[in-house]
């Protein structure tokens, strides 16, 4: 077969599937991938060729990031499209070009935003020519699936090889992100956060506690939170570049918001970030930073911070039965711990479920809810009204809340989703929800269902 | 009554959820009005064998493990050696428990040498051995373990040590000869991660009295309400067993 017609086939057939899958009211696109790659495995290549493609890969904050960086090419009046629904593997990213594609294979826009999974960022890479790659951070993730943090931060690297003509925005604050520019021959674009974020953080391991270089502890000036902050080696002198995009102050931080100061070129630009969490401080400085490495006008950037819409499952708000339920996806111990910086600086009474599922997305071994510190969390006493546990290991989770210390009466195992919505939203108090990845998709396929909020591929 | 336990290299081996091990231990004797401590040591941090009671090393990512090795030989060995012929208790996960063997040695033949606390040795392979598991232990009866193995190490037992168990579903020690974990006097070792004690209770409680034991002559732990600890383990070899 010539390559057009191979081309035109996998894209019809890739459409079709889709569509198919579609009807039967699933919201797959990682399936019509697979088999279009089958047909022809470099489509990812033609389809990227001309279209002006940014990367956004890393451990944590990858979806936020993209939403962030989206809404600044919206108000930026940018020609777009991106992978929404979280499929990020190399089928999946096929799939999302495909769709925005015609059947010649001509893209319908200039740009496209494409947020990977860092082990499938390694096979993306070899397809398409990044005109600038943003990696969040590096932290320890789902180690059956991707191994030690090591061994992430080798498949970005090996990305970051293929792409020679990539702008590299980096997290000046992660001393694994930041050993990514070692020898790299890219333009490289540092950003972080110049203060300590919070004043008290739960207790976490980090990741990274010896120099990536020469195996000694680093010393910090401040921790922002996890590995992150301003590290610097005594024996080595690897140490923190210095940020050219970068938070100066925090001036108000709570539930719903951050306010920052941000500074870039010398310019400062103050801005409400809409989503709460440190974290989202660090989500919000890579993005100016990913602004900035496509020459987008920082003040159209900062203010699209408080304009974008929340990811898919990030601190996204249901209101069910007069209550607030909030969903937050968590993926590993490091963005748990930040839920936790975020729940538990609240003082006012709310009702906590956690969802743990343990299929290859969310990560087979559960392990890891062990070195989060829960504790933290049941020391909250009656601000932590009830618990409710979730998913395929639920009674994983219930044991781990049972050693935290949590009084087994308020501990309360529901494994049918429509009874876990019901009854953790009958205390009359805001609802948290934590689930993985796939128990996400499982309890908002439940809400939507039942109380009627559509579905996430709409 | 009161246990003093020593957790080496927390900030180090500390992989995998290991450290719920030490929280289930604790909570396990607090319920029971018995007094614990647990106290780390780390690199550069002098170990005192004889100030504790029992012993637990978990499992690390091999770039921090190499960084404690240096620190491990030598005088840390002895001590650890020393608690180990005076029948004190170790729990040894994974990194852990390799690193009370001979040595490990690289599929290609790298050979780095290990405590040789335990007449046992690893052989590195290609192939990762990962995914739950379950095995029975031989002291509690048969009684079924249930954990999460994730290494590419395959253990092999020498002389005068003994297994733990015999593997169910999983590889185990080494996917060959069907054994897993490693007992040599009051030492357990195994692979499983999970975290391994909350949802085997029993076994844990094996270790505690162990310990309690060897200090006051022989105790008895009171019984406690292990229902939550019973669902998580059956709700794991239900789902093993249908395989």
């Amino acid at each position: 077969m010539g390559m057009k017609i191979r081309v035109f086939f996998a894209l019809l057939f890739c459409r079709l599937s889709r569509f198919a899958i579609r009807l039967l009211g699933r919201g797959g696109t990682d399936f019509p991938g697979r088999v279009a790659l089958r047909l022809c495995p470099n489509l990812l290549g033609v389809l990227a060729k001309n279209v002006t493609t940014v990367i956004v890969t890393g451990t944590n904050g990858k979806t936020t990031t993209s939403r962030m960086i989206e809404q600044s090419w919206l108000d930026s009046g940018i020609s777009y499209f991106a992978n929404k629904s979280g499929a990020n593997l190399l089928s999946g990213v096929t799939a999302e070009f495909a769709m925005h594609s015609s059947l010649t294979g001509k893209c319908r826009y200039t740009h496209a935003l494409i947020e990977s999974d860092e082990a499938a960022w390694k096979a993306i890479s070899k397809y398409v020519d990044a005109k600038a790659v943003v990696v969040t951070n590096v932290f320890r993730d789902q180690l059956d699936r991707y191994g030690e943090v090591t061994h992430t931060l080798e498949n970005i690297r090996i990305g970051l090889a293929n792409s020679k003509n990539a702008v590299v925005v980096l997290n000046a604050d992660d001393s694994l992100c930041t050993s990514l520019s070692l020898e790299l021959p890219n333009r490289v674009i540092f950003y972080g956060v110049n203060v300590p974020i919070y004043r008290t953080r739960v207790a976490e391991l980090s990741d990274a506690p010896y120099c990536i270089r020469c195996k000694n502890e680093y010393v910090y000036d401040y921790v922002t939170y996890g590995h992150l902050g301003k590290y610097r080696c005594p024996v080595c002198g690897y140490r923190r570049p210095e940020p050219s995009v970068a938070v100066e102050k925090i001036l108000s931080s709570d539930e719903e918001h951050s306010v920052v100061v941000i500074g870039l070129d010398g310019r400062e630009f103050e801005t409400a970030i809409n989503l709460p969490g440190g974290y989202n401080i660090y989500n919000a400085c890579s993005a100016m930073a990913a602004g900035k490495a496509l020459g987008l006008d920082p003040e159209t950037v900062a203010g699209s911070l408080s304009g974008f819409a929340c990811g898919f499952g990030r601190m996204e708000k249901f209101r069910i039965h007069d209550t607030d339920v909030r969903m937050i996806l968590i993926k590993n111990p490091a963005g748990c711990n930040q839920v936790l910086n975020f729940l538990t600086a609240r003082t006012e009474p709310f009702v906590f479920a956690a969802c743990l599922n343990d299929r290859a997305q969310d990560g087979t071994d559960v392990s890891w809810i062990w070195d989060v510190d829960f504790e933290r969390l049941t020391a909250m006493d009656r601000t932590l009204a009830e618990i409710y546990v979730s998913g395929i290991r639920a009674e994983d989770m219930a044991l781990r809340f049972k050693y935290a210390g949590f009084p087994t009466e308020r501990l309360h195992v529901v494994k049918d989703y429509r009874q876990l919505v019901e009854q953790a939203t009958s205390h009359g108090l805001p609802v948290f929800a934590m689930p993985t990845y796939t128990a996400m998709l499982d309890l908002r396929g439940t809400i939507s269902k039942a109380y009627g909020f559509k579905e996430f591929w709409e | 009554m009161e246990l003093k336990i020593c957790h080496l290299y927390p900030d180090i081996l500390n992989l995998y959820g290991d450290r719920g091990n030490i929280l289930c231990m604790e909570k396990r004797l607090q319920w029971r009005g018995i007094e614990v401590s647990t106290t780390g040591v780390s690199i550069g941090q002098p170990l005192k064998a004889s100030g504790y009671d029992l012993f637990f090393v978990g499992g690390g990512q091999d770039f921090e493990q190499e960084v404690l090795l240096k620190d491990l030989a030598g005088e840390k060995t002895a001590e650890l050696k020393a608690a180990i012929e005076d029948e004190k208790p170790v729990l040894a996960i994974c990194g852990g428990y390799q690193m009370l063997g001979q040595y490990y040695k690289t599929w290609d033949g790298e050979q780095c040498d290990f405590t040789g606390a335990l007449n046992l040795y690893t052989i590195g392979s290609r192939q990762r051995m990962i995914g739950n598991y379950l095995f029975t232990c031989t002291e509690l009866d048969n009684q079924t373990v249930v954990g999460f193995e994730n290494h590419s190490g395959k253990t092999f037992l020498g002389d005068g040590v003994r297994p733990m168990g015999t593997v169910l579903k999983g590889y185990g020690n080494n996917g060959e000869d069907g054994m897993e974990g490693a007992r040599y006097k009051n030492v357990f070792a195994t692979y499983s991660h999970g975290c391994l004690l909350p949802k085997n209770p029993v076994l844990c409680d094996l270790i505690l009295k162990t310990a309690l034991t060897r200090k006051y002559g022989e105790t008895a732990l009171p019984p406690l309400d292990d229902s939550l600890e019973q669902a998580a383990h059956s709700a794991m070899e239900n789902r093993l067993r249908k395989k």
